[in-house]
């Protein structure tokens, strides 16, 4: 090892670690699928003060902002398996739990931890779109299912985009932590490889250098999305 | 193996686990100290004339900002020995707590940098400038009326960061730090393994007070500090 | 007392001065009027180096400095003899309003603590915020910040106060207070270099008057010569554009 470093290696694993991408990808698009629409939904009931729903929107915010993740994935991978385990029993499911693909522990995770910080997200965004906005596509006759989806969402959205943004970045980025649930994402991949000779300071390069064009180009393709959206925002004279 | 839920384990690990919280406090209090400092380092670079410094810093913002905590811890604590080797350094043997530190160190230093940057923006140039047309020189004017003005902005990011800064310290196990998550672990193993979930319950609930404690304590201290001196009431 | 010659800025490809030369000795009220872009502010901003002038040089007693590479040392030499009320008041919105005053007396000249309290509150009290002494900018009306803002000049003593639209963020029913506080100064022989659009005050306040435009001076004399008989054709449609209908001028 102190040889320097492994540059095959370096390279051989940087495809490896690459290949952990799709997956890492796949999870990530999974969870923003189900958290935006319900993170929008629960940041609707925290504005609008919905009995209930408001209150339990605050908790589940609070917990996941409050708990790191890795201690959350530890609860739902020592939780679900045993939930399940007890169905599969009492139906005479002829199903182990132990076959249960990872991923879906995965799904439940990050789509539980990303919809909690886009309640957020998506709160401080619709409290920025002016109150008048409301009142005036109300004046003008439209309902407030019409004035929400033609004038507040598309307003909000602008807002919102760059903390989306950073929640989509941070959601590639704990994926990292899938490794607690045996999940074959990028660094898993490379770190199993490198278990060989250990050639850990070139594996964690490779995952280093993975994350790194895989978030940037994340951030980039949001920019351009961005600056499509831009043109309802309010005007700066 | 078959075991059931028991609620009296979370109860009676939390007492095992807070002795060592000193160690998650001790991590995360260092790097949040270290971090500052070279956060506001950053924040010269960024907001100063050179054109080098300013990418310098902005670019190791962005490549901290991709890069996941774990990733980073490892990359410290296999890089570093593999680069004290270089030099004939042997730091194989150093305390894990220093590897931590220096992750989250780097780690803090970026946000901090961010945090920093646009609270000394926000504030109006016409305030230094007012500064030293009654006859401050610049560094009175910065350290008399910018910084204490940018300090109130950054508080509530300054706040967010540091919570941030002790969940992203629950990795620290993963190099054999013994805090608070370490000794969970520790527990566990002692267990054979059984009744993981009372105790990730009992951290999370550690971990939960923590964070409501320490974000009700920056509200206030927000509330303190922007009484009647910032233009909150009058926009 | 303070000569200005030969002022020249650009901003990227834009010149803004292109050579302005002005004087006023002691106990002046001077006014510059001229439209939006014509270089007003930026002469005043480049007087206190709050902007860097390219070129020209300001003459004040037995100091000569160089506009556009005054020495750090030249920059506070001059500053301590020229105060600056800013358009958007600028109040250090981290100080109350005495605190606002006796800043620059207290850092800036090292003039001992009380005796500052005392200068920043008779400073307070002429214009007319004696029961405000404590309070945060945030808790003044407009009008009020910007009487702190002049207070907060008046006090340090200066030969020369710059005004730079002191008047145009507020709303109209605050000018009044203002011009008042401006006028009050004047009268005690205070030298003023004022930019303003308030036509009023620079008929009834000023002893000399400056029409700018393109960045240059267009004409410049008495209230008189400026509004009963202006020379330049550029200044006769100004001032047709800016006086309303009724606009008269009596001595």
């Amino acid at each position: 090892m102190s040889e320097g470093l492994n540059y095959k290696f370096l390279v051989d694993t940087f495809f490896i670690a690459l290949s952990g991408v799709p997956i890492t990808l796949f999870i990530t698009v999974v969870a923003l699928l189900f958290a935006l629409p319900l993170g929008f939904l629960l940041a609707l009931t925290r504005i609008n003060r919905i009995p209930v729903l408001h209150r339990f929107a605050q908790v589940y915010v609070s917990f996941v902002r409050g708990t790191p993740i890795i201690i959350q994935i530890f609860i739902v991978y020592s939780s679900v398996p045993l939930l399940l385990s007890s169905l599969f029993t009492k139906f005479n499911i002829g199903m182990n739990v132990y076959d249960v693909n990872p991923i879906w522990y995965a799904f439940i995770v990050f789509s539980f931890n990303t919809t909690a910080v886009l309640i957020e997200v998506f709160r401080s965004a619709l409290s920025t779109v002016n109150r008048g906005q409301l009142e005036a596509a109300q004046s003008v006759g439209l309902t407030d299912v019409q004035a929400y989806r033609r004038i507040i969402i598309p307003q909000a959205l602008v807002v919102a985009m760059p903390n989306i943004c950073t929640a989509t970045v941070n959601l590639i980025k704990a994926t990292s932590l899938g490794y607690a649930m045996s999940l074959q994402e990028i660094t898993l991949k490379a770190k199993v490889a490198a278990n060989v000779g250990y050639n850990y300071v070139e594996a964690y390069i490779d995952i280093f250098l993975v994350y790194l064009l895989l978030c940037s180009a994340v951030e980039y393709a949001f920019k351009l999305y961005e600056k499509r959206l831009s043109k309802y925002k309010p005007s700066v004279v | 193996m078959e075991k059931y839920f028991d609620a009296s384990y979370i109860w009676e690990s939390i007492p095992l686990l807070i002795p060592f919280l000193k160690m998650t406090f001790m991590v995360a209090g260092l790097s949040v100290l270290f971090g500052t400092l070279l956060g506001f380092i950053l924040t010269v670079a960024k907001t100063g004339k050179s054109k080098f410094a300013r990418k310098l810093a902005t670019g190791y913002t962005t490549i901290i900002r991709c890069t996941p905590s774990i990733v980073l811890l490892f990359l410290v604590y296999y890089g570093l020995p593999a680069i004290g080797d270089r030099f004939g350094l042997n730091l194989n043997n150093i305390d894990t707590a220093v590897f931590v530190i220096i992750t989250f160190t780097l780690q803090f230093a970026a946000a901090m940098s961010e945090v920093m940057r646009s609270a000394f923006q926000s504030i109006d140039n016409g305030q230094f400038e007012a500064a030293v047309s009654v006859g401050l020189s610049n560094s009175q004017a910065y350290r008399r009326i910018v910084f204490p003005q940018a300090f109130v902005v950054a508080l509530p990011n300054f706040g967010n960061s540091l919570l941030a800064v002790l969940q992203e310290g629950s990795l620290a196990y993963t190099i054999g730090l013994i805090d608070v998550v370490g000794k969970a672990n520790l527990i566990i193993a002692g267990n054979y393994n059984a009744h993981a979930l009372e105790i990730f319950l009992a951290l999370a609930i550690i971990y939960w007070i923590l964070s409501i404690a320490i974000e009700q304590f920056f509200l206030k201290l927000e509330q303190v500090f922007s009484k009647g001196k910032q233009g909150l009431k009058t926009a | 007392m303070l000569e200005i010659k030969d002022v020249y800025k650009s901003f990227g490809k834009t010149e803004i001065l292109k050579g302005v030369d002005v004087t006023i000795d002691k106990g002046d009220v001077v006014v510059i009027l001229g439209p939006s872009g014509s270089g007003k502010t930026t002469l005043l901003r480049c007087i206190n180096f709050l902007e860097k002038a390219d070129q020209g040089r300001a003459v004040f007693g037995d100091i000569d400095v160089n506009l556009g590479t005054a020495t750090k040392k030249q920059i506070h030499q001059i500053r301590q003899k020229i105060a600056f009320v800013f358009q958007s008041n600028n109040l250090f919105n981290n100080k109350t309003a005495l605190e606002n005053v006796t800043e620059g007396l207290v850092i800036g000249r090292k003039v001992p603590k009380e005796e500052a309290v005392k200068i920043g509150k008779k400073a307070l009290d002429k214009v007319g915020l004696t029961d405000k002494y404590d309070a945060y900018p945030s808790e003044l009306s407009g009008g009020q910040q910007q009487r702190v803002g002049i207070a907060r000049a008046v006090a340090l003593n200066p030969d020369i106060i710059l005004f730079d639209e002191p008047t145009s963020a507020l709303d109209p029913e605050l000018v009044g207070e203002v011009l008042t506080v401006m006028k009050n100064i004047a009268r005690e022989g205070t030298t003023m270099l004022v930019v303003t659009h308030e036509m009023d005050f620079a008929k009834d306040v000023a002893n000399k008057v400056i029409f700018m435009d393109g960045g240059v001076i267009v004409e410049e004399g008495t209230p008189h010569e400026i509004f009963v008989n202006p020379k330049e054709e550029r200044t006769q449609k100004f001032l047709k554009r800016v006086l309303p209908e009724d606009f008269t001028y009596h001595i």
